[in-house]
């Protein structure tokens, strides 16, 4: 056991020496985590606004979503590395990218749903009023008044997926969890402290970015 | 009885919301405080009950100093009525009625009938609404579950805070006349806040009009109507203060003050009860083209007739006497 | 239009259900679950310890946070509320496999180390709901309460709790079903929990060590879940039901 001073000194050691190797596990951490929510977007939005049109599926797709959002990480990856190894992707990227976009599905789809509901129905009549088709009234007056809470959707994805993620080193996927993993292997603090740190100021920074992307998507008109 | 005495109401050590005021709501009386959004009057009302300090002063209730009172012990005899969301949506109506006299410790069979006395009062049946919840009720009933709550522990003193300003006009005037009826058979001595002129002038025995903290003018309505103590009192009641002020006078008034005109028998002539407004017999000419109306008693005893000319005279008199 | 919406709905409802299904036909037709009943003492062992250090840090959680939010949400301490708050919103960034690393780094291997942790990360969304629900109540319902002569306990008891408790409760929901996950993970500190099994089957590549502990695991979660969801519902008041009912239509 070693003293506070002494564990702050042993971390800027520890991420000095480790510089390139730290930044190589972030750089599989992002990976990861960016492809799987780059799917979960191509997936989730259309969904959003399909349940947005209809009120039973949206029920249905959000009661699925949210079951799923339950599933603890370790045991999904449990349950599909049998399913995967089917077609020998049990372990590694596969299932933890999987296991990322079914989490990102919840914060996701409800966002853009709840988000296209709360359009003002005097907008969405004055739109109908102008003679646009249903295609033209999402494109041009719902997706972008919905914008804002779709973005904060993908940020709350995002930020849990870096966590997530975490564990996925676990089944073989790679990233910072490795760090922390390695240190609870050679029972080293500096190394979990080290990972954990990584972890949270990656989430840290995807929040800010994301926020950041979220305010130069917010028509000017909307904001507040 | 609600006594100001020089009292002053400094926020943050820089907002002075309250400067000097110095009036008396009599026993029985309800005063309207009326004014512009930030004159201070729900700072004023607040440092009743103390829910606002007193920076400098003393308000004295039935002949004790707010300062000096129990603060809880005050407040149960003290009936508080606010704009919205007064109910507790946990509660269903009867505990929400009855939840001061629960605190006092009430038993059961008296909360009941004191329950059901209130709600027949304020026009709602009890057994219906008992066991209901406040989001089951439309704002107007809400409101009135409101008045009946401040009553539950029969409170000789009321305060309330625009308490029909988030109903729409209809339900208003009927909630304002009830209230009104409530009042005359309660006696309470009510200091009551509007921002609506109409109301203040059809419900008070006195309006206080106020402006940046300070008091404008203290006068029951129709003084207020008629002799407006300055521009400002006078811009604020309104360009149509005259028409205003018809309603608060009886066709007695004007028969006191003049002499009627005599009958003039005619085919399509029309009676007028005595106790009426002005307001009403001024329209009653107007709309059916009369000349004259015949003025009668209770017991339909004629006593002369009055014309839009004689309105007039008496209008004249009772503004200029103002000025 | 109703009426094929309503059918794309159903379609959607069975095609999840004969997936569920066709997984665990497919599932018991490879004896997936086989180490659950060749081993039900162990099962019931792991399963055991899952619970238990689930509950212990839930309630030893639920024991401090609330109070907690009660503490800070109270006019005199309001100022340090977004200090509270702060810390809530960062602790829940730092991966829950870290903070298990961590507490085993301090309190040694072993099953104490995983309820601590546990207590720490579930104290977060607790404390977090407890405050925001406590701070949702409409100011003007406190005003009233004041004005007619509630003592602030009475207030606290009778009006603020009571409009708090499905956030509170929905964030005790939140807490234990996070807590069923890193329970998984409390394995690799010595902890045992049903992640010792999945942890077994990604070793040994083993099927049925995998399905065995992740499939409870899971089916534990989401009967947590679902009966916290429950419970907002049975214990909160009715009217504050009707309340948000008449908000959200
Ligand atoms: N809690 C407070 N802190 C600081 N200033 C306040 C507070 N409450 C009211 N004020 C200020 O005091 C003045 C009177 O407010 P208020 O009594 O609410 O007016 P009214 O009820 O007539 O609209 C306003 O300028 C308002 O901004
Ligand atoms: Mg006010």
């Amino acid at each position: 056991m070693c003293s506070g001073g002494d564990l702050i000194v042993n971390l800027i050691e520890y991420f000095v020496s480790n510089f390139t190797f730290i930044l190589g596990y972030t750089w599989d951490h992002i990976k990861l985590v960016g492809l799987a929510i780059i799917i979960a977007i191509v997936i989730g939005v259309p969904l959003g606004i399909y349940c947005s049109v209809n009120k039973y599926a949206a029920s249905t797709i959000l009661q699925i979503a949210s079951i799923m959002m339950t599933i603890p990480s370790l045991a999904l990856f449990g349950i599909m590395i049998p399913v995967l190894s089917l077609i020998n992707e049990g372990i590694g990227t596969l299932p933890a990218i999987i296991a990322l976009v079914l989490y990102s599905q919840l914060p996701i789809i409800r966002n853009t749903y709840t988000a296209i509901n709360n359009v003002d129905p005097d907008i969405r009549d004055a739109a109908n009023g102008i003679g646009l088709t249903t295609f033209q009234r999402l494109i041009k007056v719902e997706l972008p008044n919905a914008m804002p809470l779709i973005m904060a959707g993908i940020r709350t994805a995002t930020v849990l997926n870096i966590g997530v993620g975490a564990i996925a080193t676990l089944i073989g996927a790679g990233g910072l969890g490795g760090i922390i993993y390695q240190g609870i292997l050679r029972t080293n603090n500096t190394m979990i402290l080290a990972g954990a740190i990584a972890v949270a100021v990656l989430a840290l920074i995807a929040d800010l970015f994301l926020r950041l992307i979220e305010n130069l998507f917010t028509p000017k008109g909307v904001k507040k | 009885m609600i006594h100001f005495n020089d009292v002053t109401k400094i926020y943050n050590s820089n907002v002075k919301a309250i400067e000097n005021m110095n009036f008396t709501v009599e026993e029985g009386e309800l005063v309207i405080m009326l004014g512009p959004s930030g004159c201070g009057k729900t700072t004023l009302l607040r440092m009743v009950n103390q829910l606002e300090s007193i920076t400098k002063g003393d308000i004295m209730l039935n002949g004790k100093s707010v300062w000096h009172s129990n603060k809880i012990e005050m407040r149960r005899n003290i009936g508080y009525v606010i704009q919205s969301n007064g109910l507790f949506p946990n509660m269903n109506i009867e505990d929400n009625a009855m939840i001061v006299p629960n605190l006092l410790g009430w038993d059961r069979k008296k909360m009941r009938d004191r329950f059901n006395m209130l709600m027949e009062l304020v026009g709602l049946n009890p057994d219906e609404y008992r066991k209901r919840y406040p989001h089951e009720l439309s704002g107007g009933q809400q409101q009135r579950v409101g008045v009946a709550r401040a009553l539950a522990a029969d409170p000789p003193v009321m305060l309330m805070d625009e308490p029909f300003g988030a109903l729409d006009p209809i339900i208003r005037t009927h909630l304002q006349e009830e209230f009104l009826q409530i009042q005359k058979e309660l006696k309470k001595t009510i200091l009551f806040v509007s921002h609506d002129i109409d109301e203040a002038v059809k419900m008070a025995d006195k309006i206080a009009l106020l402006k940046g903290g300070k008091m404008m003018q203290y006068a029951e309505p129709a003084r207020m109507l008629n002799k407006p103590a300055n521009s400002f009192v006078a811009e604020f009641v309104g360009q149509d203060r005259v028409l205003k002020s018809m309603s608060l006078y009886t066709v007695r008034d004007l028969a006191n003050a003049l002499t009627l005109k005599p009958v003039i028998e005619s085919p399509d002539s029309q009676n007028i009860n005595e106790n009426l407004s002005l307001r009403v017999a001024i329209s009653k000419i107007l709309n059916q083209e009369a000349d004259q109306l015949i003025v009668e008693n209770d017991n339909g005893t004629r006593k002369g007739s009055i014309t839009l000319d004689l309105i007039e005279q008496f209008l004249h008199r009772e503004i200029k006497e103002s000025v | 239009m109703d009426r094929t919406n309503k059918t794309i709905a159903l379609i959607i409802k069975l095609i999840f259900w004969a997936l569920l299904i066709a997984f665990f036909v497919w599932a018991f037709a490879n004896n997936m679950f086989s180490k659950i009943w060749e081993q039900p003492d162990t099962f019931l062992r792991l399963l055991g310890e899952h619970i238990t250090i689930v509950l212990l840090s839930g309630a030893a959680a639920v024991l401090l946070a609330v109070p907690l939010g009660i503490f800070v949400t109270r006019p005199k301490f309001r100022k340090s509320e977004w200090l509270i708050v702060g810390i809530a919103n960062l602790g829940q960034t730092i991966p829950s496999l870290a903070v298990l690393a961590l507490a085993m780094g301090f309190l040694g291997i072993g099953i104490s180390a995983a309820v601590v942790a546990l207590f720490v990360y579930s104290l977060l969304p607790i404390l977090q709901n407890t405050i925001a629900g406590l701070d949702s109540v409409d100011d003007n319902m406190i005003d009233a309460a004041k004005g007619m002569g509630l003592t602030n306990t009475q207030i606290l008891w009778k009006i603020e709790l009571p409009n708090a408790l499905t956030s509170i409760i929905a964030g005790v929901r939140t807490a234990l079903v996070i807590n069923i996950g890193t329970a998984a993970l409390a394995y690799l500190i010595g902890a045992g929990g049903l992640g010792v099994w999945i942890f077994t089957g990604i070793r040994l590549f083993d099927n049925a060590f995998l399905m065995s502990g992740a499939v409870p695991v899971t089916l534990l979660a989401i009967v947590i879940d679902y009966l916290f969801k429950w419970l907002q519902f049975a214990l909160v008041p009715k009217g504050l039901r009707l309340a948000r009912k008449a908000q959200n239509s």
